[in-house]
């Protein structure tokens, strides 16, 4: 009787953990500091891996508008399956193209008013080009998991970014169960700043990156 | 008198309610065209000429993006969205005929628009207008032209101490100069560095000469001569293998400044006006943007040792004693021909890119006239209607435009792949295109975390000619990397010769449109646990290191990208 009620104990306390290890903790907060560049903002903070969330993206919205010879945004961060519009809103028609090895696609030339969309189905860099207008250029980043912000002007962020999810469609993504994470940045003009963090059972963890100038990473080694 | 007053009324009912009917009865004969809208009939004529109807002349109003062209009877019905607030000018424009029009009369009539064509009367001894002539209409895209390189052909010291044999100090016999080999030849540089004195004189110029004649002749390739282009002719005589066909008008015609161009509803009274399809085809830019060498009789190279029969049947040659210098115009044509239809390059022309709007010349133009001008015979159209002038071409932004990089890597237990894509994204033509002295290099390199380079095992490293010394001042020479580039010999085995001195191109490595090289590095790894990254950077030389040093030249390569893994 004895021997039984400890093995039951051993069990209920295993469940116990197996359970508080899958429980949804926290968040990544945290700051870029770039060097060599004016403004931190804009630049990609993403967690490489996560465990594995449900997230239904039928209902984003992704957006890569064209005006004044100019896309916005300049970078736009989607989950992979995403399907991204391309409206042009300017005066003249363009070209939407890319050779990226994770999404080559050519939308041919169209007319202001006209809208055409991609569907990315590869994680990467894609590298956005008009191919008439040489100084378009902008960069659709497919990440693996929702686990991802935007800086804001201040190089401020927050993993998993609600606001910017919801913006997109995207709703109920949990926060990240506690554990260990490596965290990295994109932008066009950085090198890659990556830090290891932990993200407690309850609470947040902060996280300063500075990235310097220079050549941009890949998104997955 | 009673009766004639009601007849004369009766008349009068019956012109207005046949002028109100008219578009819509005679709508089925016109043949509309690309671009034609569907809409209202707006107005309905007939072109005429002194010969009879014309026929398959593109009409429209006058700004309007559609048009629409002339049945066999020369009738035409314009439609569009009806405006009662202005009462706009119909045009009609046709190849070999002056542009004319007439203004939209009430009930959508128009008077016959009269075309007269244009007598094929070149007369030599017309003397170019200054672009200042121009610019005191067309400001605008006069300034933009004066900052090309359009405008700077012949006054380039770089091209004089080519020719000359000069440094950049005026030294002489400094470096190769086609004068110090052909002293007695003048050369055909003239041809398209100095187009308006080379078409008083035909060919055989000597820089100094045009430098020394009437400013006009030496501004460049200028508004005038350009559009005086009637035609675009094959002449194997040129170096080119085209040769343009002018139209300079004699004083007899009036004062009118007789222009063709690629608007057919330009019908004001100080330009005469005349629509030319060339000046939207590639085939305007092939008499300069083509250079091709003729080795003579009997003469010929090892061709296909760099081109398979199938690429040098696309570049439109027959046979192997052309050496091709410059092909750019080719590099386009091949691309284009090989492209099936409805492609979404199918169709693009030099115009589409090399001018095009940028963010410097924002907002955008609505005319392509300013000042008073404008207020007197201005053409409001859409900026998708104006082409900026800048021919942009070898700079930083296109350069970044035009090539794109992409890195791979795999770690295995010893050795680290590395997978470089090269992917010539927006040029029309193999990049670099035009003067063989360009070059683009490759730089691959890879570290271990403690970031100490790892050795290549496997891969291409880039040649002597890439400089040798210190990479910090530029020589790569022995380098992991790879060059593109297309390099001419001459007999003695000499690399990178200029034109007038090859015989043999030793390979051409250019990328084709829209196409991706793929290159591998493979680096020995000492550590298989590290973790090792990876760099590639495309770098453009415009002349070779040992051209530059002999010549005085401060030119500077131009970084294209850096992308790491």
């Amino acid at each position: 009787m004895k021997r039984s009620s400890t093995i039951l104990l051993v069990l209920t306390l295993a469940l116990i953990l197996v359970a508080s290890s899958r429980t949804w903790a926290g968040n990544i907060a945290g700051v870029v500091q770039p060097q060599g560049l004016r403004s931190p903002e804009n630049i990609l903070v993403y967690v490489v891996k996560a465990a594995p969330v449900s997230v239904d993206i039928s209902q984003t919205k992704y957006l890569m508008d064209q005006q004044q010879l100019t896309f916005i945004p300049h970078i736009l961060p989607v989950l992979v399956g995403a399907k991204v519009e391309f409206p042009n809103n300017d005066k003249v028609a363009h070209n939407v193209f890319s050779l990226s090895q994770a999404k080559k696609f050519n939308l041919g030339s169209y007319k202001s008013g006209e809208i055409k969309t991609v569907v990315f189905d590869q994680p990467g860099v894609i590298d956005l080009r008009c191919d008439v207008h040489q100084e378009m250029n902008a960069y659709i980043l497919v990440l693996k998991n929702p686990y991802f912000a935007v800086t804001d002007k201040e190089g401020r962020f927050t993993i998993p970014d609600q606001r910017s999810l919801e913006k997109q469609g995207i709703k109920g993504v949990p926060p990240l169960t506690a554990g260990k994470y490596l965290v990295k940045t994109w932008h066009e003009k950085l090198r890659t700043a990556k830090e290891k963090v932990e993200v407690p059972v309850n609470g947040e963890v902060t996280v300063i990156l500075k990235p310097k100038r220079g050549a941009p990473g890949v998104l997955y080694k | 008198m009673l009766m004639s007053k009601k007849v004369s009324g009766l008349v009068r009912a019956l012109i207005i309610l046949l002028s109100a009917i008219l578009p819509f009865l005679t709508q089925g004969h016109s043949a509309e065209k690309d671009g034609d809208r569907d809409g209202t009939p707006l107005a309905a004529g007939l072109v005429t000429s002194q010969y009879g109807p014309v026929t398959d002349a593109r009409v429209r109003l006058a700004g309007q993006g559609h048009f629409t062209l002339t049945d066999k009877h020369g009738r035409f019905t314009v439609r569009g969205p009806r405006s009662y607030f202005n009462r706009p000018i119909v045009t009609a424009g046709k190849e070999g005929w002056f542009n004319n029009g007439a203004p939209l009369g009430m009930f959508g009539l128009v008077g016959d628009i009269e075309l007269r064509p244009v007598f094929l009367a070149d007369n030599p001894d017309y003397r170019f207008n200054s672009p200042k002539v121009c610019f005191s209409c067309h400001s605008k895209v006069t300034r933009i032209w004066d900052q090309s390189k359009m405008a700077h052909t012949t006054a380039n010291p770089k091209l004089l101490d080519m020719y000359y044999g000069t440094d950049a100090e005026g030294n002489p016999e400094r470096g190769e100069g086609y004068r110090l080999d052909n002293p007695s030849s003048n050369g055909n540089c003239a041809t398209c560095h100095a187009p308006s004195a080379a078409a008083a004189s035909r060919w055989s110029l000597d820089l100094k000469q045009v430098l020394n004649s009437p400013l006009t002749e030496w501004e460049g390739v200028a508004c005038e001569y350009c559009h005086k282009v009637r035609k675009v002719v094959d002449d194997p005589s040129a170096p080119s293998g085209a040769s343009a066909m002018l139209e300079r008008q004699a004083p007899v015609r009036g004062r009118s400044i007789l222009v063709f161009g690629p608007y057919d509803d330009v019908v004001v009274p100080p330009m005469a006006a005349s629509y030319n399809p060339l000046f939207d085809s590639g085939r305007f830019c092939s008499t300069c943007h083509s250079h091709l060498k003729r080795l003579g009789p009997g003469k010929t190279w090892e061709r296909l040792k760099i081109y398979s029969d199938e690429e040098w049947a696309a570049f439109g040659f027959d046979n192997n004693s052309i050496l091709p210098i410059q092909t750019t115009y080719q590099e386009w044509k091949q691309w284009q021909n090989g492209l099936p239809a409805g492609d979404p390059n199918k169709d693009k022309k030099c115009q589409q890119c090399h001018m095009s709007w940028q963010k410097r010349l924002l907002p955008y133009d609505d005319f392509v006239v300013e000042g008073g001008a404008q207020h007197m015979w201005g053409t409001y159209r859409s900026p998708e209607q104006i082409r900026p002038h800048h021919f942009e071409g070898g700079t930083e932004a296109q350069l970044q435009n035009a090539l794109a990089l992409e890195l791979e890597g795999d770690r295995g237990d010893n050795e680290l792949l590395v997978k470089v894509h090269i992917s010539n994204t927006n040029g029309g033509h193999w990049v670099p295109t035009g003067e063989p002295m360009r070059s683009v290099f490759l730089l691959v390199e890879a570290r271990d975390s403690e970031d100490v380079p790892l050795q290549l095992i496997r891969g291409s490293r880039l040649p002597e000619w890439a400089g040798v010394g210190d990479i910090k001042n530029g020589d790569y020479s022995g380098l992991p990397g790879a060059v593109f580039a297309k390099v001419l010999a001459d007999k003695a085995g000499n690399l990178n010769v200029p034109f007038w001195r090859a015989s043999r191109i030793v390979f051409d490595t250019r990328i084709r449109p829209k196409k991706t090289v793929t290159l591998e590095f493979v680096f020995a790894l000492t550590d298989p646990e590290d973790e090792p990254s990876a760099e590639a950077t495309l770098i453009y030389r415009p002349v070779p290191k040992r051209l530059a040093r002999a010549k005085k030249w401060q030119v500077e390569d131009i970084h294209i990208v850096t992308k790491a893994w």
